[in-house]
């Protein structure tokens, strides 16, 4: 075989379908998985494996806590919507307008919270429940708000244009990122609020 | 006037004061509202000032304007390279977006710090030369044994590999940077910072709980165990966003032709290094607030009054802390690897049971944690899996023990320092692991704990293996960094005194450990003067090879034989490009066409660029 017919054409350069940048992000949100999976291995040793009980008479409030499950995984849909008007209209309008529709439900999640801990009758410093308690919902609060940061951030970006059907990989970020909290709320309402100790 | 503008060291001098000082003020304010007493916490207003600090730091240093840009939406130019590339010395000590440059700061800054962490321990072996009490105190023996191996492990051990990899990925894959080259660069900043709020404890009475700085003990620790902290979790941060880039680039940034198998096993060793990285780095972040929270702000996480458990603190931190181990060795396996394929002239022997070896001790890494814990009162059941794990651990471990001398065997083998490094590593790296399998079964560990035995394993492990390996990739990797040959004739004189002095160090530490010296006790038993002076001998003659190679790098630099781009006729890409690698890599893109270890085989090329012919192209894997 000469060597000019062997220029392999097996050999594929490595493009992914996946933008770097999102590869990057989903990457990084395994690793702040990981953060949240330190606190919940506190938390399943204390309550799930050890029995440790609330304190004092206090009970979950999961009930009202479910109507905040709710307005955040809405929300994930509403911020959903933002990417999918973009193709449509290529003008930053309805991109801001579902942006704000997830930063105002994001808001309010944010509020019922604050709320809560005004209301729950203890400080993280009443005992160790109490303390992993404020700390993961605390971890969790502190990704919302930074959610709500990058949402504010993708409505300037709208308001000055600078998305567009090719141009939006910041966008797709901050929706997985949008994503990733909604999930994280999920599992810790389903573990925190609705799972008894043992 | 404006270089205190411009993103600079000098623009840090006010960026990093002020943030300190608003944190310390909102701190104020809400203390005052929230009428916490006394308002005028002064460890409190300290914490945040360092926290806010670093972060101001970061911002002074350029890290973040780029972003804030972006973030704004304003105009940016993708083309605009004028942070790229060191074209005076003045370049290493800026915001430098180049792989190449800022492999170098690491590189340097870490082995500062095991410099300073080596007199660390210089000092401490001076006062074990003799039984009794002599120049220190006790408290402050432990805090020189604490700063000791915090410094080697997170501000030399863990990131000097990601320095390497850094110079070295990028071109062995053929890219011409890697994925993030301003988060590369944010990375870095974040260590020199980690470095000096560890070292800056020393003003605030320092730790002296060792590396692991377990509650309750912590707890009665002084200030400087809340920078202890805070300096774990800034290096952490660190190690998480070069993991990160490196998975980003490893998958998506190699040269047409590149396929997994065909990329060289430091990429494999990277890539699984890095996957440990990501997943269980958290799990320190994770300890290290929570016990902050406890010293800090009167939380009970650890402590037994709130219902907490000391114990959470142990599995939680061993969870990272294991894996640890092998983010602290993987990249060195890849780098004797490349070492001794390139010093015998052989394929590397059984190169898929190599790369898949990473991958496995990445993944048993994870289920071995608790082997740290078999004398703390942990549950009793989990004794005998996390033997039985550890025990399995050793098997992908002997995999690349054989590959390596399967792949010296039959060599043409060329005792260059490099190669003399690797094959001392080897040596070395088998006692450490064969002490480690001793440990690993519970009997033996239970009666053995806590003694000078388990220091003679981790040295051996960590001495022998993960530091042989970084000064067997210094040397076989300037070359190409600097241009310049090192003198051959110091590197051996290096390597001989360095081996015979580990070995002289560490070996006797087995019999006193056996014997039943404790470790961590700044006086022993009359009985242990004579092996104990025969290692502080040693340990003085081994931080004297170490100012050997010093002086053989920053002579060579300058002096230094030229090596042109290939000195050692190693296929991989690296070595395909001039010495130093012009600014972005390559001047056209390689295309990969067969194994990188294809040595002995006549005219074999492991990449093309476009104007060249391609002379063979059959897929053979690996080798």
């Amino acid at each position: 075989m000469a060597a000019a017919d062997v220029t392999a054409p097996k050999i594929q350069p490595y493009r992914t379908n996946l933008n770097v940048c999102v590869m990057g992000l989903i990457i990084f949100l395994v690793s702040e998985l990981a953060l949240f999976g330190a606190f919940f291995m506190y938390y399943a040793n204390l309550r799930l494996a050890r029995g440790v009980a609330w304190p004092g008479d206090f009970d979950i409030p999961a009930n009202n806590t479910s109507i905040n499950t709710l307005i955040l995984v809405v929300s994930s849909f509403t911020c959903e919507f933002a990417l999918l008007s973009l193709d449509k209209s290529g003008k930053g309008g309805r991109v801001f307008g579902w942006l704000f529709v997830t930063f105002a439900l994001g808001a309010v999640f944010l509020g019922l919270q604050v709320h809560e801990y005004m209301t729950v009758g203890f400080t993280p410093q009443t005992t160790s429940v109490g303390a992993i308690f404020f700390c993961l919902t605390g971890l969790h609060g502190l990704h919302v708000f930074i959610g709500l940061l990058l949402l504010g951030l993708g409505m300037v970006r709208a308001v000055r244009g600078r998305w567009s059907p090719d141009n939006h990989v910041g966008l797709l970020g901050i929706s997985v990122y949008w994503h990733f909290v909604d999930i994280v709320w999920v599992v810790l309402f389903t573990v925190v609020y609705c799972l008894p100790s043992s | 006037m404006t270089s205190v503008l411009r993103p600079t060291l000098a623009r840090c001098l006010w960026t990093t004061p002020l943030f300190a000082a608003l944190a310390v003020f909102v701190t104020f304010v809400a203390r005052s509202i929230f009428d916490m007493q006394p308002v005028m916490q002064e460890n409190t207003f300290l914490t945040v000032a360092y926290i806010f600090g670093a972060i101001g730091f970061i911002v002074g240093i350029g890290g973040m304007d780029y972003w804030f840009s972006w973030i704004i939406g304003g105009e940016l130019d993708e083309n605009d390279h004028s942070q790229h590339g060191a074209h005076s010395w003045r370049d290493y000590f800026k915001f430098n977006t180049d792989h190449k440059v800022i492999g170098i700061q690491y590189i340097v800054f870490t082995f500062i710090m095991y410099l300073v962490g080596g007199m660390f321990a210089e000092v401490f072996r001076a006062e074990l030369a003799k039984p009794g009490m002599q120049s220190i105190s006790n408290g402050q023996y432990n805090e020189l044994i604490s700063s000791h191996g915090t410094i080697m492990i997170f501000t030399f051990m863990v990131p000097i590999f990601a320095g390497i990899g850094n110079y070295v990925i990028p071109l062995m894959i053929g890219a011409d940077d890697m994925a993030f080259p301003r988060l590369n660069a944010v990375s870095f900043w974040l260590l020199p910072l980690a470095g000096i709020i560890l070292l800056s404890a020393w003003l605030y009475g320092s730790y002296n709980t060792g590396w692991t700085a377990y509650p309750t003990l912590q707890d009665q620790s002084p200030f400087g165990q809340t920078l202890f902290q805070i300096g774990v979790i800034i290096a952490g941060s660190s190690s998480i966003a070069t993991a990160v880039n490196f998975l980003v680039t490893i998958i998506a940034m190699r040269a047409p032709g590149m396929t997994l198998f065909r990329m060289p096993l430091l990429c494999w060793a990277n890539l699984a290094t890095s996957a440990l990285v990501v997943a269980a780095t958290p799990f320190v972040a994770g300890a290290m607030f929570m016990a902050m929270f406890d010293r800090e702000m009167g939380t009970h996480f650890f402590t037994t009054d709130g219902g907490g458990t000391a114990l959470a603190y142990q599995h939680i931190f061993w969870f990272y802390s294991h894996p640890a181990v092998y983010i602290m060795v993987l990249p060195g396996f890849g780098i004797i690897s490349e070492v001794i394929a390139t010093h015998a002239r052989k394929p590397v022997f059984g190169y898929r049971a190599v790369a898949f070896s990473s991958a496995g001790i990445a993944v048993l890494g994870f289920s071995v944690w608790a082997h740290h814990m078999f004398a703390s009162g942990m549950q009793s059941w989990l004794r005998v899996p996390i033997m039985f794990a550890t025990l399995l651990i050793a098997v992908p471990t002997g995999i690349k023990i054989f590959s390596w001398v399967g792949t010296l065997w039959g060599g043409v083998i060329r005792m260059t320092t490099a190669n003399l490094f690797a094959i001392g590593f080897i040596v070395a790296f088998v006692i450490g692991g064969l002490s480690g399998v001793m440990l690993a079964a519970v009997p033996f560990d239970l009666s053995i704990t806590n003694s000078y035995f388990i220091v003679a394993h981790f040295h051996y492990v960590l001495f022998g293996g993960s530091v042989l390996t970084v000064f067997a990739g210094l040397y076989h990797w300037f070359p190409k960094v600097t241009g310049r040959m090192y003198d051959e004739k110091l590197g051996k004189w290096h390597f001989w005194l360095t081996f015979i002095a580990l070995n002289g160090t560490f070996f006797p530490m087995h019999y006193q450990g056996l014997e039943g010296m404790p470790r961590r006790v700044a006086d022993y038993a009359p009985q242990f003067a004579w092996s104990n002076t025969v290692i502080t001998i040693s340990a003085f003659v081994l931080g004297a090879s170490t100012l050997i190679f010093v002086y053989n790098m920053i002579h060579s630099v300058r002096h230094g034989a030229k090596a042109g781009a290939n000195p050692w006729g190693s296929l991989t890409l690296e070595w395909q490009v001039s010495s130093p690698p012009p600014i972005f890599n390559f001047p056209t893109t390689p295309r990969v066409v067969g194994g990188p270890y294809r040595y002995g085989e006549e005219g074999v090329k492991h990449a093309v660029f476009p104007d060249e012919q391609p002379v063979e192209t059959e897929t053979t894997v690996g080798a």
